[in-house]
């Protein structure tokens, strides 16, 4: 069985913002729905968020949208302060959350330097209306554990077996694995796929757009989040296209 | 005397019965407690108290497994029809059922019942009696692709590259009781079942045969080379 490294492409400059992957997020992994006040206490859960900064004065405002989910570091902060090993690397090079074994003492999150982590502070709910809604394939998560994003992994598990049935092995957004931000994204900013496998058009992108500048040639856009700290995400970020920075660096 | 000395005084034998009355029930009573203790958690241990019954359900219409694969010799796979396909095995509709009992059964007082639920549009309430907890995602299909096919009988799963034709011995039994070692044996799609439910088709009342935890789940998987990674069946 070939080897997977699972990673994401996020294109900063293809984002425009709509939220939409945050509404898939939320119906595909059985969050429970974010009130006002959840926002106020801080406490509200949302896999992938959105960060909006203001950029520029009045009249000249431009608004920079930044998704942000968990980077699935392979030296991920979390992992090694969890008491119970309910969060851990594994083979898939994915940062696993093992609900099951979480006791919530809270120390992955204050150790994400990304917040990616939320911890359900209450028992979940769901109107009526929205209950038969509730994904089958995901673990609906009671009051008092850890959850984050999982790059859905029951997709991955899903498309794979799929594949084993028909004697063969699993490829990018094959059989429906992409996760569900990646599939609602309008602009196709998210880009999901194999790292390890050399053929895929992330691990070509990711590589290509991570290469340093050398010489006349331009260094890619690629870069990752908060990378001083030595994380390694395995999500790569790609930055804005400004025209307008551009020529104000060549005739500022 | 000086004060402060401690003289020892001697029990009159009214208070030594007291004492020894005492201590022979306090001794009763803890090793009552202790042996209380031991049968519950032996019990928590060895049988699977929490999500099943020692015997199984009753169920709303006495659905006869024995008369259907014994003596109809129907296939698992022909009721229960998405479990060759993906998650659950799922129960079949009343529908299917009134495809051979719209003619069949006239008079038995359960296929009346279930004629009459049918007609009024309610759904029979079948009591599962397989269950695991949300947070555990087993796949029958996976299962019954592993097992099924032609298969060689051996002691132990040693090498990953055979697996595919190869069945331990311990899974064979529960298939087929009577096959040895070495032997090479056509498992069908629905002998799988098996393995897990035990011989569903004998019994007149469907209950739980193994444990089904995650110890259970783990020791199989270990055995047959099947990832033992927590997100196989956690997420």
């Amino acid at each position: 069985m070939a080897e997977n490294k699972w990673g994401m492409i996020v294109d900063i400059d293809k984002c425009i913002g709509c939220q939409a992957c945050v509404v898939a997020c939320q119906s595909e992994n059985n969050i429970p729905i974010n009130e006002e006040g959840h926002f106020n206490q801080r406490r509200a859960i949302e896999w992938i968020r959105i960060e909006r900064y203001w950029e520029g004065e009045f009249p000249n405002v431009r608004a920079r949208f930044v998704p942000v989910f968990c980077q699935q570091c392979d030296d991920a902060p979390c992992e090694p302060v969890c008491p119970v090993y309910a969060t851990y690397h594994n083979s898939e090079g994915l940062n696993v959350q093992v609900y099951n074994r979480c006791i919530g003492t809270r120390f992955c999150a204050n150790n994400c330097p990304y917040q990616a982590r939320f911890f359900n502070f209450w028992e979940p709910e769901w109107p009526e209306s929205l209950k038969n809604q509730l994904n089958p394939d995901v673990t609906v998560r009671s009051r008092g554990i850890m959850e984050k994003c999982t790059f859905c992994i029951q997709r991955i598990r899903r498309s794979t077996r799929e594949a084993a049935k028909d004697g063969q092995e699993v490829e990018d957004g094959d059989r429906g694995m992409s996760p569900a931000c990646v599939n609602a994204c309008p602009t196709h900013a998210l880009t999901f796929g194999n790292l390890d496998d050399s053929d895929s058009a992330i691990s070509k992108q990711s590589k290509e757009e991570l290469k340093q500048p050398a010489g006349s040639r331009p260094g890619g856009r690629g870069y990752h989040m908060l990378e001083h700290l030595g994380t390694h995400p395995n999500v790569v970020y790609l930055k804005k296209v400004d025209k307008t920075a551009e020529e104000h660096e060549v005739h500022g | 005397m000086i004060p402060g000395d401690f003289q020892v005084k001697k029990p009159t034998s009214k208070q030594l019965a007291i004492f020894g009355t005492l201590g022979v029930v306090g001794l009763g009573s803890f090793v009552a407690i202790a042996l209380g203790l031991t049968w519950i958690v032996s019990a928590w241990l060895g049988m699977p108290v929490i999500f099943a019954h020692d015997q199984g359900p009753t169920q709303p219409i006495a659905f006869p497994h024995p008369t259907h694969v014994q003596d109809l010799g129907l296939d698992c796979t022909f009721c229960h029809r998405n479990v060759t396909e993906g998650a659950a095995a799922t129960i079949p509709s009343a529908g299917l059922c009134l495809t051979c009992h719209q003619v069949v059964g006239d008079g038995l007082e359960q296929i009346e019942n279930m004629r009459e639920q049918v007609a009024d549009d309610r759904p029979i309430d079948w009591v599962r009696v397989h269950r695991v907890p949300d947070h555990v995602h087993f796949v029958h299909e996976a299962h019954i692709r592993r097992f099924s096919g032609v298969k060689t009988v051996v002691e132990e799963w040693t090498d990953p590259n055979e697996q595919a034709g190869e069945i331990r011995l311990g899974e064979a039994l529960r298939i087929d009781p009577s096959v040895s070692v070495g032997q090479t044996m056509e498992i069908a799609e629905a002998q799988v079942c098996s393995v897990c439910h035990g011989d569903v088709g004998s019994m007149a009342t469907v209950e739980q045969v193994r444990p089904l935890k995650m110890g259970d789940c783990v020791d199989c998987h270990r055995d047959n080379g099947a990832p033992t990674d927590c997100t196989t069946c956690h997420y």
